[in-house]
């Protein structure tokens, strides 16, 4: 439904986009996850037809953006960063405008109403229909714009951080929406948010600096990052060599200590992988005479896969093999 | 072209939902009132006069609507900059341009689209204006045939004006600024003769051609020459050209 091939983005000597390249199957939802600055708008006003790409490619909904942007952008909904607007139009003279602009030509003006009435509903802002558009609030010009996007019942739907500036009801909210739209469109989302990457998306790419650096599920980038299991253990030291003990138990690769405190100091235990070791590490440090205070599986969550990722990037540019590359590599080829 | 024509609808909208729309077309009935009340008053004052047998007769035509129209032509000067100036500039600002950008519609829609909907505005202007000639007709004879004139002239001349700012519009995302350089550029026009009174004869004909408002004296006399016309029609062309390589530079910066 959408496939991106090698697109660069260069505006002047900056470097926006680079090389990047991926696909979305029909019916799938992709997040687009990435630090401020990464790139994430830039692509999307590509896929949209905003703006031109220096190099590279895009086909949206089977049509080249470049080369027929009309029939791409016919069948392409979009949401910008800031909703667009026009103050001085009410809700419904501003979607029957969209409608107007979006929706094939022959449609009549009463089914335009019609569809006008029903994506106000759909997006619950119908309460607000006859209110100026300057004078909503942000969760409500957030879904006029999401209304707008959904207009003409695209097959493709672009969305540039759909929930900012939503309060926590109106988050369930669109989310839920987002996740109705499966199936009938191709959604692809840019976030910061990591959780709702983990409840909408079926599949993330993230990107930092401008290029790919994951595809995946967000299950299995859990998985592939979380490498080895680790545990957090704290200990009361009194009358023992609790980092000797650790480091004996069978199973245990790496010890690091994670604070220290007077009398007992926390430690980060890395474990091999699909090895459970905590029976032995409990056993280890009250035959040692020690005290066990806390023991507690350490787990990497989608926000440390996230830092790991796109701060890997920026210290060590050069080196490949971290899962890191491996999951973009896997992912630029699915 | 059903597009385009959407797209003036929402603008001519636009103008008359904000106080701009009325504020523009109130403040230039009155100026225009007080033109035509001025020139009305000496018009019945000379031809009092005349009456009683000082100068020859007096026709309307000459003495009052034809300085009329010249003198609208300064307002429109002053009025039209501020009409344009938000055309592009208020859309690049609030962000409204990514949903004209991303719509399935042409660069030329959106701008004939948004020369149509300027053009609305300053038409319904000049109707307005049509009030004091009526009063005209009511109590005198004056020839319709060129006051016709005058009028497509008017509606031309403001035509470059707008095709003008339409352009200088879409190289700024600040309205003040695009309407103060609308205003300026326009005045540019306006004035360009002058310098062609020191100037070689070919000079001071290219300059006098390029004057906006020179074109316009044939039509206030009630002339409608196709030179003139194609002037004005060409100037219109060449300003909306210069707006979509604008737009479209604008593309490629982001």
């Amino acid at each position: 439904m959408i496939e991106v091939q090698h697109l660069t983005k260069r505006y002047g000597p900056v470097t926006a986009v680079d090389d990047i390249s991926f696909r979305v199957e029909q019916g799938e939802i992709l997040g687009f996850l990435g630090p401020n600055g990464a790139g994430k708008t830039t692509t999307m006003r590509i896929l949209t037809g905003y703006m031109p790409a220096t190099d590279g490619k895009a086909i949206v909904a089977g049509f080249d953006v470049f080369a027929k942007p009309i029939d791409a952008k016919a069948r392409t909904g979009y949401l910008p960063e800031t909703p667009p607007l026009y103050p001085d139009m009410t809700v419904r003279e501003y979607l029957t405008f969209v409608a107007k602009l979006k929706m094939p030509k022959k449609t009549t003006a009463a089914d335009r109403r019609a569809r006008v009435e029903a994506i106000m509903k759909k997006t619950f802002v119908d309460d607000m229909a006859a209110r100026h558009c300057g004078k909503l609030s942000k969760g409500y010009r957030q879904r006029v714009g999401l209304a707008q996007a959904l207009i003409h019942d695209p097959e493709v739907l672009i969305l540039d951080e759909p929930t900012a500036g939503l309060d926590p009801k109106q988050i369930i909210e669109t989310r839920d929406l987002v996740r109705s739209l499966k199936g009938d469109h191709t959604v692809v989302l840019s976030t910061h948010i990591l959780p709702e990457v983990a409840q909408t998306c079926e599949r993330v790419v993230i990107i930092n600096k401008g290029r790919v650096v994951a595809v995946d599920t967000p299950e299995n980038l859990t998985r592939q990052l979380r490498g080895s299991s680790s545990l957090y253990v704290q200990v009361d030291v009194t009358g023992g060599d609790a980092h000797a003990t650790l480091r004996s138990v069978p199973g245990v690769t790496k010890v690091d200590v994670a604070d220290r405190h007077e009398g007992f100091v926390g430690y980060e235990l890395h474990a091999e992988q699909q090895r459970d070791v905590r029976r032995d590490v409990a056993r280890a440090i009250v035959d040692r005479g020690m005290g066990l205070l806390e023991m507690r599986p350490m787990r990497m969550s989608l926000e440390d896969i996230f830092l790991q990722l796109t701060t890997n990037e920026q210290s060590a540019p050069g080196e490949a093999p971290t899962p890191a590359g491996q999951a973009a590599e896997g992912g630029s080829h699915a | 072209m059903r597009n385009a024509l959407a797209i003036a609808g929402k603008e001519l909208r636009g103008y008359f939902a904000s106080p701009i729309g009325w504020v523009i077309c109130g403040l230039f009935s009155l100026i225009f009132g007080w033109f035509f009340y001025t020139y009305l008053e000496y018009f019945v004052r000379n031809s009092m006069q005349s009456d009683m047998g000082q100068g020859g007769p007096m026709n309307i035509n000459l003495s009052l609507i034809r300085p009329l129209f010249s003198n609208a032509t300064v307002i429109i000067l002053f009025v039209l900059p501020s009409i344009t100036m938000r055309t592009y500039s208020e859309e690049k600002r609030s962000g409204t341009i990514e949903l004209l950008l991303t719509s399935p519609v042409t660069d030329w829609e959106i701008i004939i689209g948004k020369f149509l909907g300027a053009m609305g505005l300053y038409c319904s202007m000049l109707a307005a204006t049509m009030v004091y000639m009526a009063i005209l007709f009511a109590y005198g004879q004056p020839e319709w045939k060129p006051l016709v004139a005058g009028y497509l002239g008017l509606v031309l001349m403001g035509g470059c004006f707008i095709s003008m700012g339409l352009f200088i519009s879409s190289l700024t995302k600040n309205q003040i600024i695009a309407g103060i350089a609308t205003f300026i550029a326009g005045l540019m026009f306006w004035v360009i003769n002058w310098l062609g009174d020191n100037a070689s004869p070919t000079t001071a004909a290219i300059l006098s051609y390029l004057s906006i408002t020179e074109h316009f004296d044939d039509f206030a006399k009630g002339v409608v020459d196709t030179k003139h016309l194609i002037f004005y029609l060409s100037f219109i062309a060449f300003g909306l050209f210069l707006t979509s390589k604008s737009v479209d530079t604008e593309r490629w910066k982001g």
